[in-house]
């Protein structure tokens, strides 16, 4: 009885051995058997003859494509036990079968083909049992099968018609699908029992069993029939193929087969299908596909049936994707989460090459990531993958490239900015990079120190091609302008903007063909007010590219400086013809209208803006008057975050210059003209908070109209919708300010324009304003003061220099006033009707 | 140049007299009609041909018609269509490129809409590993995966990625790159449908919009355009996603010089997104093939892939080094440099700083505060209050400034609090949320907390010990912490570490009147 009970655990034992492939143990666990039961000399042979088999191939592995090896000095032995057990018949059937499929095995590696196949046809491999079948026999047939392709794909084509060996390609790759769900099969039962037993087994886990690597038959098996279809061109089946494998459930040695595959699957189809070529994984394949080469047409379906398939992953509401990216993300993300699992984190010398290999395919998954993700515009989400890819970057330039491209793409600057750094670091003669960095500076993040870095970086390498060097000069003299737009000292300003002048005219020579490199030359000539200079340029930019709005907008500022009013709106009109919808070019065309045509066109022209305003943005529920609930509550969450933005600017020691605040109002001004940048290509940028800048704006703007011809409770009704929007705005106060000296109270007027200044230290316009009224109040001292204030943060503002004049002669100091006096005359004759700093400076 | 005439003059005709019921055949006809086709091309090309205007018409009559083939028979003139209204647009001469614009804008006015005359919102879903779908199981994708923003996306979200469109009478200089974009989108969705003169002539396209009125237009010896054309970002993804396709094909060479030139006009424009996608699509090119030639070959093949994993068993990757404690002392090699973690901090700007800031003095003046909170913040307490006490002493100094700061403090702690046992529980953390601005506040505070939460329990003892001794200098004691975690998680140990290092400075004279901007609002 105990002899038995051993007898079968021993069995046992050898039956886990040979579905784990720990050949080395068999011999010692054979003569355990042997000594116990002497009858089963035969059952000994067979298992020694695969033993042997397979430490031979173990040792001597076959590889695609070898030559056929011949009859092997090392397998004679195994030929003998084999031929053994065949020849007395005496084991059971079950065992029989066995010993046939290794004998096909070993004339297949001793490169008889005939004998092989001669042999599965005799075992009738197609008709073996798979259900209750041990998971060594699994192994077996799957060989089998896999084994037979093989041979059939040797055979030599004989002379027969060719639909035969249509017939015959058709059958080898059934023969491979066969083996590839059986090996699948097979790998999930060694796992379940596995599990099982340390289950059963525990409290100590023991060795766990050792990773099992598949042998070249099995992996043969499982991948052979795709490749195959692929080679004939049928994508179709070939990707229904991939597809099964992908949708049994993975097991620990499929782990990495699935990782590839799952990523060649990607590949194909991103690079081969596209959305109306799709079906899903779980729909049947379309009959007829351009997907497919139409030499080979065949059928679509599968032809086969086998009496157990591997388990899939099933469930009551599981995702299926229903698009090609769909599915091409899901594999990524899968293999991602394979690739990232295996990133190598040490940097010792000795681990180079796996570094290499791990680097290797993460970054062949994080690029087809990009390419889906791009696709689709994701780049948060994308941006948030390359994140993960970080642990793989270390001196990877194109990793830290591509992340950084991607934080831009999802509008993250500063961290962008940071990034680029590093590739700079990595790769210090490409100057796209530094302008990328200078472009984030100058925009959102209005850092114009780095700005200029970043642009002299680019700069001051020697050798670029003119292109690349021009757009440097470009990002430089740009730097400059903005700075000197933000500079209170006088001379820093002149010499800013003449550095900034030169920068352009370089670029402009460097070349000649880039309408940007004219029109922002024009721009810097026409804020330092050398209008004529300025026209010739804007012509030449306009004749580069004739529909750019900014170099119209300039154009009809120029002609509005040398008074050419009517010009200047025909301009705009016409540049409102190709941008119907620019805010910019709107607020201008107000400003022109109610000058030249009248208030009742420049309303009309307020209201056509809030139509556009609320067609753009199409919101939830825009009642007319702008009070809808939900409204009011994105108004009052966005107030909040405007907060949050404007209030480091404030707080911040390190700007420690007393115009902090103007940098803050420049950067709300920075926004508008963004927005208005923005729109132009039809992304809609950043945040919700644009939108509701323009919309105050446009009440405003009728604000001014209202004022312009005297109706001040219209004005306060327009200014009060602003108000709702942004309570805490300089303009908003301003404009009320306004209102109030239209109403004849002067009290009530310097409150609010001294409110402004409180929010917005160096809002011209208020201190001017303001100035007057301390004027008729008869206190002149403080009157000038602020003027002359004002003159320094902007010293082309003629009604500044002119109230000044008026300041300094009531006081008695004709000489001076008539300096003043004169230098408003001149400015005034070249003023345009709004700041020509309105039109945006980006990269 | 007759004989191309005659074939396109009966193919005119025919159409206009074929009976209802050969339609279908005489579509899927079409496609062998290869002189046709070539003919059609040079009509195209040739803006004064007076058979451009019949040719357009019917071309939209093709797409008009509800047979498929007669569809992507006018489809595969996309390309060429586009260039020519490109081309002829920015010499600006508007006369003559009137029936290809009109043509243009039918066909986007057609595909904006659906079948039932709604507008069309083209949407797909984001998978997520952490819902279960026909490929996988989360579980099996172990924890790895699972990190807190993909969490934060749980289940499936669904995106809109174009649409809805509104129509258009005229193309502008505004919207004329939203309606050729989606009109590339419409042509790359049917890519397989498209002949290979159509990709050939996708590529070309690309190539010129890309470098005319560039330099690199002489060494490309292209000499038709002077001027240079102005593109939109989205357009050049577009025209990458057709690329793509040609590469694998049968147009290796043609994609090829394509998307060089896109790569270059992308560079020049600085224009993230195409860039992104380009550089992309060059790193995954397969390397044999990169300098050779593919002419005419589809190339998309698959190989044997290995099974076993080819990374040796003791290499270190972020599998194993789950299970790894590292040793304390010799860790501080592994900081990262400092400029990683000023991205952290700059990113949150300043909320960050003011926030991670605000809660550290909390802590440090909940050691002398006597209000009840739960048992885990007392841990926490011990190990960071002792690291706190330099600047508490410092603090000190202005009483009534203390007092204040104190109080706010309380309040900002509770309110921590409730923070940390809200992302405890509900695991949404604001990752998914769209402005960083508006809550980075709350985000931040949370993480310090949660952050050196976990270190209590992961290490309480140790840390305790190593916080007395390090009292006065030592800050990297938490840089110990080396796991293999989302890098994101990384830094936030750097931010709560270096506002430590500045607090003692002048930052904490800060900190009291943000704290009022900050928690007033």
């Amino acid at each position: 009885m105990a002899a038995r009970k051993a007898g079968s655990r021993l069995e046992l034992e050898i039956e886990r051995c040979r579905s784990e492939c720990q050949w080395d143990r068999i011999p010692e666990l054979v003569r355990q058997l042997s000594a116990k039961l002497i009858s089963n000399d035969d059952m000994a042979e067979l298992l020694l003859g695969e033993a042997g088999l397979e430490q031979y191939l173990k040792e001597n592995p076959v590889k695609q494509g070898a030559s056929p090896r011949g009859p092997q000095l090392k397998l004679t032995e195994v030929r003998k036990h084999l031929t053994a057990v065949l020849d007395r018949g005496n084991l059971k059937s079950d065992f029989m079968q066995e010993a046939k499929l290794i004998m096909a095995k070993l004339n297949y590696v001793e490169g008889d083909i005939k004998e092989a196949l001669r042999i599965y046809a005799w075992v009738g491999l197609d008709d073996l049992q798979l259900v209750a079948a041990p998971p060594y026999k699994l192994r077996m047939i799957a060989e089998g099968f896999s084994i037979k392709g093989l041979c059939l794909e040797k055979l030599p084509i004989s002379a027969s018609t060719n639909s035969l060996h249509v017939d015959r390609d058709q059958d080898t790759i059934t023969c491979y699908e066969k083996a590839g769900d059986i090996a699948l099969l097979y790998l999930q039962e060694v796992e379940r029992v596995q599990t099982a037993s340390i289950q059963n087994r525990s409290p100590k886990p023991g060795p766990a069993a050792p990773d099992q690597e598949l042998s070249f038959f099995l992996e043969t098996g499982l991948q052979r029939a795709h490749v195959l279809y692929f080679k004939n061109g049928n994508l179709t089946r070939g990707v229904g193929r991939f597809r099964e494998i992908l949708r049994a459930v993975e097991t620990r040695t499929t782990q990495n087969l699935r990782m590839t595959i799952a990523r060649q699957l990607a590949e194909i189809l991103l690079r081969g299908m596209c959305e109306q070529s799709y079906w899903n994984p779980l729909e049947q394949p379309p009959n007829q596909s351009p997907l497919d080469d139409p030499l080979h047409q065949g059928h679509n379906t599968k032809s086969y049936a086998l009496s157990r398939r591997p388990w899939l992953y099933t469930g009551e509401n599981i995702f299926c994707p229903q698009e090609n990216t769909e599915e091409a993300l899901l594999l990524l993300l899968i293999s991602e989460s394979m690739a990232n699992r295996d990133a190598v984190l040490s940097r010792i010398p000795e681990h180079k090459n796996d570094r290499i290999i791990s680097l290797q395919s993460a970054s062949v998954v994080y690029d087809l990531l990009t390419i889906a993700l791009g696709r689709r515009g994701q780049y948060e989400m994308l941006s948030e993958c390359l994140e993960r890819a970080m642990k793989f970057a270390f001196e990877e330039f194109h990793l830290w490239y591509q992340f950084a491209l991607s934080l831009m793409a999802a509008g993250k600057s500063a961290r962008a900015v940071k990034v680029l750094r590093e590739c700079i670091r990595l790769k210090p003669e490409d100057a796209t990079i530094p302008l990328l960095a200078a472009k984030l500076c100058m925009g959102s993040l209005h850092w114009m120190d780095e700005a200029e870095r970043f642009a002299k970086m680019v700069v001051d390498c020697s050798d670029k091609s003119p292109e690349f060097k021009a757009k440097g000069y470009l990002a430089l003299g740009l730097a400059y302008s903005l700075q000197a737009t933000d500079v209170s000292l006088r001379g820093m300003q002149e010499d800013l903007q003449r550095k900034a002048l030169l920068a352009f005219q370089r670029a402009h020579s460097l070349s000649p063909t880039d309408h940007q490199a004219a029109f922002y030359l024009a721009l810097q000539l026409a804020i330092s007010r050398q209008i004529p200079e300025a026209l010739g340029y804007v012509r030449q930019a306009l004749q580069l590219q004739g529909d750019d709005s900014n170099s119209l907008h300039l154009l009809a500022l120029l002609l509005s400086a040398q008074k050419h009013h009517h010009d200047a709106l025909n301009i705009i009109d016409m540049a409102l013809s190709e941008y119907p919808e620019n805010f910019i070019l709107l607020f201008t065309k107000v400003k022109l209208e109610s000058l030249c045509r009248g208030p009742d066109e420049a309303l009309l022209t307020c209201k056509h803006m809030l139509q556009i305003w609320k067609s753009c943005y199409n919101l939830t529920n825009p009642s007319d008057s702008g009070r809808g609930s939900s409204l009011l509550d994105r108004a009052i969450a966005d107030r909040r975050q405007l907060n949050t933005i404007t209030l480091p600017d404030f707080s911040d020691p390190e700007t420690g210059s007393v115009h902090a605040t103007s940098i803050a109002a420049s950067r709300v001004e920075q926004a508008l003209s963004e927005m208005a940048s923005s729109l132009q290509s039809s992304a809609p940028k950043q945040g919700p908070l644009h939108p509701w800048m323009t919309l105050a704006q446009i009440w405003l703007h009728a604000a001014e109209v209202y004022i312009g011809i005297g109706k001040p409770s219209e004005a306060t009704a327009c200014i009060q919708e602003a108000a709702n929007l942004f309570p805490m705005s300089h303009n908003v106060l301003y404009m009320r300010g306004q209102v109030s000296e239209l109403r004849g109270n002067i009290d009530d007027a310097k409150r609010w324009y001294e409110e402004a200044l409180s929010i917005s230290p160096t809002h011209v316009k208020s201190m001017q304003r303001l100035s007057l009224i301390l004027h008729h109040l008869g206190r002149f001292s403080l009157a000038e003061k602020i003027l002359r204030d004002a003159v320094q943060v902007n010293s082309t503002a003629h009604e500044v220099w002119n109230s000044l004049g008026e300041v300094l002669q009531a006081q008695g100091n004709d000489d001076s006033a008539t300096e003043c006096f004169l230098t408003a005359l001149e400015l005034e004759a070249s003023s345009p009707i709004v700041p020509f700093t309105i039109i945006p400076r980006v990269l | 140049m007759s004989t191309e005439r005659g074939v396109v003059e009966e193919w005119l005709s025919e159409f206009k007299i074929l009976p209802e019921a050969s339609i279908t055949s005489y579509a899927a006809s079409l496609k062998e009609k290869t002189s046709l086709v070539s003919a059609l091309y040079e009509v195209i090309q040739e803006p004064q041909s007076e058979l451009l205007e019949p040719v357009c018409h019917q071309l939209f009559e093709f797409y008009r018609s509800r047979e498929k083939h007669l569809r992507t028979f006018t489809l595969q003139f996309l390309p060429e269509l586009i260039w020519c209204y490109l081309s002829v647009s920015t010499s600006r001469d508007l006369q003559s490129s009137g029936c290809i614009e009109a043509l243009l804008l039918s066909i986007y006015n057609l595909e904006i809409m659906d079948d039932q005359g709604h507008s069309k919102i083209l949407s797909f879903t984001i998978p997520s590993l952490s819902k279960p779908s026909v490929f996988h199981e989360p579980s099996s994708i172990g924890s790895m995966a699972l990190t807190e923003g993909a969490l934060s996306q749980h289940g499936l979200s669904r995106v809109v990625y174009s649409g809805p469109h509104p129509q258009r009478e005229m193309l502008t200089a505004q919207n004329r790159f939203e309606v050729l974009a989606f009109l590339l989108l419409c042509y790359n969705s049917a890519l397989n449908f498209m002949p290979s003169a159509s990709l050939r002539s996708l590529c070309q396209m690309s190539s010129r919009l890309c470098i005319s009125g560039y330099p690199r237009q002489h060494a490309r010896k292209y000499k038709g355009l002077k001027n240079r054309i102005p593109v939109s970002a989205e357009f050049m993804v577009q025209l990458l996603t057709g690329i793509y396709y040609s590469f694998y094909n049968g147009e290796w060479d043609s994609a090829r010089r394509a998307l060089d030139d896109v790569l270059y006009r992308a560079q020049l424009e600085l224009f993230p997104e195409p860039l992104l996608v380009a550089n992309a699509i060059k790193a995954s090119l397969p390397q044999a093939a990169v300098k050779g030639t593919k002419k005419g070959t589809k190339s998309i093949q698959v190989e044997i892939a290995p099974t076993s994993s080819r990374i040796s068993r003791n290499a270190v990757t972020s599998m194993s080094i789950r299970g790894h404690r590292w040793k304390r002392n010799d860790s501080s090699e592994l900081t990262l440099p400092d400029e990683l973690s000023e991205i952290a901090e700059v990113d949150e700007g300043f909320c960050s700083r003011a926030a991670s800031s605000s809660s550290q003095s909390a802590m440090s003046h909940s050691s002398s505060g006597s209000f009840s909170r739960p048992p885990l913040v007392k841990s926490q307490r011990r190990s960071l209050g002792s690291r706190a006490g330099g600047k508490e002493r410092e603090s000190t100094g202005d009483p009534s400034r203390e007092h204040l700061s104190r109080k706010q403090n309380q309040r900002a702690m509770s309110e921590n609090l409730e923070l940390v046992s809200l992302r405890r529980l509900t695991l949404t953390t604001s990752h998914s949320l769209p402005k960083p601005g508006s809550c980075s506040l709350a985000r931040t505070a949370t993480s310090v907390f949660s952050k050196s939460f976990e270190q209590m329990i992961g290490a309480a003892p140790v840390h305790s010990v190593a916080g007395v001794n390090t009292a006065g200098a030592g800050t990297n004691v938490e840089t110990n912490r080396f796991s293999a975690c989302s890098l994101q998680e990384e830094k936030l140990v750097y931010i709560s570490e270096r506002t430590e290092l500045v607090v003692p400075g002048k930052s904490h004279q800060r900190s009291p009147s943000i704290c009022i901007t900050l928690s007033t609002d």
